[in-house]
């Protein structure tokens, strides 16, 4: 092999698509919640990852120690993340936005620290696992029908179908809410608080709303990282996550549902072909050459199109 | 509350309204606001007849922005009273004193303007069961409905306001003018019965500004809309307003028919070295 070589074949493989589809739905449903924040409410929420860390955690806990079934602690980990919204919501959202950005960093961050230190019910940084035995029987049962259809042995591929079948529902769901007199409201709120306030619109609920939306469907993708790794440990929760979810919110463009499921699947494609690609370059390397790659993408973004790949340049332009 | 009889006031009753022609649909009184040494209010006490058009004049600074502020609840009052339709609303959170039906517009224009002009006018409708998570679950149709009686109502506004080709524009794109005239529109969404326009006229070219002040009268005259207005010009406050309340530091100084207050003594010499524009 010559030292410049650079081999492709990783994008012709099954297995790298369904990595990168299971990632992109998962980071795809935890930019939703973002678009909902950032894109059509105006509020700055740098604290995705704890929210998804919440929803990972308290349903791994609730099956490994509770031992609740897991379809029972899916629902659980939704209103605990909820609840986590509007607790950091109710004291900050009424102040300043850049505030309220500052509290979500520091919030997701304790929850990371305590997943760390919380050794009896988290593993600590061990990580935890041994959660996921009501989905495999699922998943063997799907794997049984994709069988005949010559996948019985892409082992992750049940799960990529109901990743993306989620991902996909949520996403027109989302859309269709925006769509609506409450989506109306919230993008007022966006624009301008004040103005909304004095057309009789209680801004601080919705905004309350917006962060608790937010934050559930930070935990439907903590489920899916959860399950993707059958194991969950305090690293997979670093505020970096978070602000990949932001390259994929800024990639497919502000206030677009559609977009995040460009941004996500490009930033995914991008970031694993890296990873797994041969590169004449040692690990670290190719580590650092990842978010090198990212950040030189989004420059050119910003350069040619920065309202996005989806998002519309006019509202961009008028909006501040 | 046990706050005393207004000083500035002596001689009117502070009554609070009922649906009686002539009576007050709003009373301040002794409103006094402060920001570190600055007493931007200092005792502000005035009613409002219901269905009057009535001017807020005063030199600079004089705190109209401010009272403006305090009676939408938008800023926390030191003290006083501000009594609306029979009830207090003093301190009560703007979207609560909208929603019986006092709405402002503001000096500064607020056109959400990466949203359509539409949206602008739909937007500020009350009553819409679909602005509510539950309701657009469990009440639909009935938002569907509203949802359709909100577009029929926004279009007849734009269309009275000559916005009818700027609906599905962004606010955005509109002339200064335009978006004064789109921010009284969606102000009308809300079906107001008291409505408060900080300096309206500001920044419109003459025929827009005539225009807007034309509407007034005719909301007054059909609806019974009652207007409290900022404005500067003289001419203007003249002509269109049946009473005029002058400020000057904080304080309410005078009030009545505009010809009695322009020769008002303690008016006139509040205008003087002050500038009026
Ligand atoms: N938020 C604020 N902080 C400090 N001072 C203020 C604030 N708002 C208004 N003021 C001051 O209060 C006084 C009254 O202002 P304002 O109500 O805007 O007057 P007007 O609308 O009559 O021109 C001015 O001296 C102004 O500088
Ligand atoms: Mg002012």
């Amino acid at each position: 092999m010559t030292p410049l070589a650079v081999s492709l074949d990783v994008f012709g493989s099954l297995d790298f698509w369904i990595g990168v589809g299971l990632l992109a739905a998962t980071y795809g449903i935890f930019t939703l919640g973002l678009q909902l924040n950032v894109g059509f409410t105006g509020v700055i929420n740098f604290g995705q990852a704890g929210f998804m860390a919440i929803g990972a955690y308290t349903m791994a806990i609730l099956v490994v120690e509770a031992e609740i079934s897991f379809w029972l602690a899916l629902g659980a980990s939704i209103l605990v993340a909820m609840a986590a919204g509007l607790i950091i919501g109710l004291p900050s959202l009424r102040l300043r936005a850049d505030y309220f950005a500052i509290v979500t960093i520091a919030f997701a961050e304790i929850i990371r620290y305590t997943a760390v230190n919380a050794r009896e019910l988290t593993g600590g940084s061990q990580g935890i696992g041994g959660f996921d035995g009501a989905f495999l029987d699922l998943s063997d049962l799907m794997l049984e029908g994709l069988d005949s259809f010559g996948l019985g042995d892409q082992f992750l591929l049940p799960l990529l179908i109901v990743a993306v079948a989620v991902f996909g529902l949520l996403t027109v769901g989302m859309y269709f809410l925006q769509r609506s007199p409450w989506g109306r409201v919230l993008r007022a709120i966006r624009e301008d608080e004040d103005a909304a306030r004095a057309l009789g619109k209680n801004a601080f609920a919705y905004k309350l709303q917006s962060i608790s939306i937010a934050a559930a469907l930070g935990a439907v993708a903590g489920w899916f990282l959860a399950l993707n790794l059958a194991f969950i440990s305090p690293t997979q929760f670093d505020p970096l996550f978070t602000f990949l979810g932001f390259a994929v919110l800024i990639l497919g463009g502000l206030a677009n549902y559609f977009g995040v499921i460009l941004g996500a699947i490009i930033l995914w494609t991008l970031l694993e072909g890296l990873r797994l690609m041969d590169l004449p370059l040692d690990a670290s390397q190719t580590a650092a050459l990842r978010y090198v790659l990212v950040g030189l993408v989004l420059i050119g973004l910003m350069a040619f199109r920065p309202q996005g790949m989806l998002g519309k340049r006019q509202e961009m332009v008028l909006g501040d | 509350m046990t706050e005393q009889a207004v000083p500035g006031e002596p001689d009117r009753a502070p009554e609070p309204a009922g649906d009686v022609d002539g009576e007050a649909i709003l009373a301040v009184r002794d409103v006094a606001k402060h920001f570190g040494g600055i007493h931007a209010v200092d005792g502000a006490s005035f009613e409002v007849r219901r269905g009057s058009i009535t001017a807020l004049i005063g030199p600079n600074g004089a705190g109209k922005t401010t009272l403006f502020n305090i009676v939408t609840g938008f800023q926390r009052g030191d003290r006083g009273e501000v009594i609306y339709d029979g009830a207090s609303i003093f301190r009560r959170p703007p979207h609560v004193i909208a929603r019986r039906r006092m709405v402002r517009t503001f000096q500064i224009t607020k056109a959400l303007a990466a949203m359509p002009v539409i949206d602008n006018m739909t937007l500020a409708a009350p009553d819409q069961p679909g602005e509510k998570l539950t309701g657009l679950i469990f009440r639909a149709p009935a938002a569907r409905r509203r949802e359709k009686e909100v577009h029929e109502r926004a279009h007849e506004l734009l269309d009275v306001f000559g916005l009818r080709e700027k609906a599905d524009d962004y606010a955005g794109t509109l002339s200064g003018g335009q978006r004064k005239l789109l921010e009284l529109a969606r102000a009308l969404m809300v079906e107001p019965r008291l409505v408060l326009l900080d300096e309206p006229m500001a920044g419109v070219n003459p025929s827009l500004g005539r225009k807007l002040l034309d509407h007034m009268h005719t909301l007054r005259d059909r609806d019974g809309v009652t207007f409290l207005f900022i404005e500067h010009d003289m001419d203007v406050v003249m002509a269109h307003s049946d009473e005029v309340i002058v400020m000057a530091q904080g304080a309410t100084i005078a009030s009545g028919p505009p010809e009695e207050v322009r020769n008002d003594r303690a008016v006139i010499d509040a205008y003087l070295g002050a500038s009026v524009a």
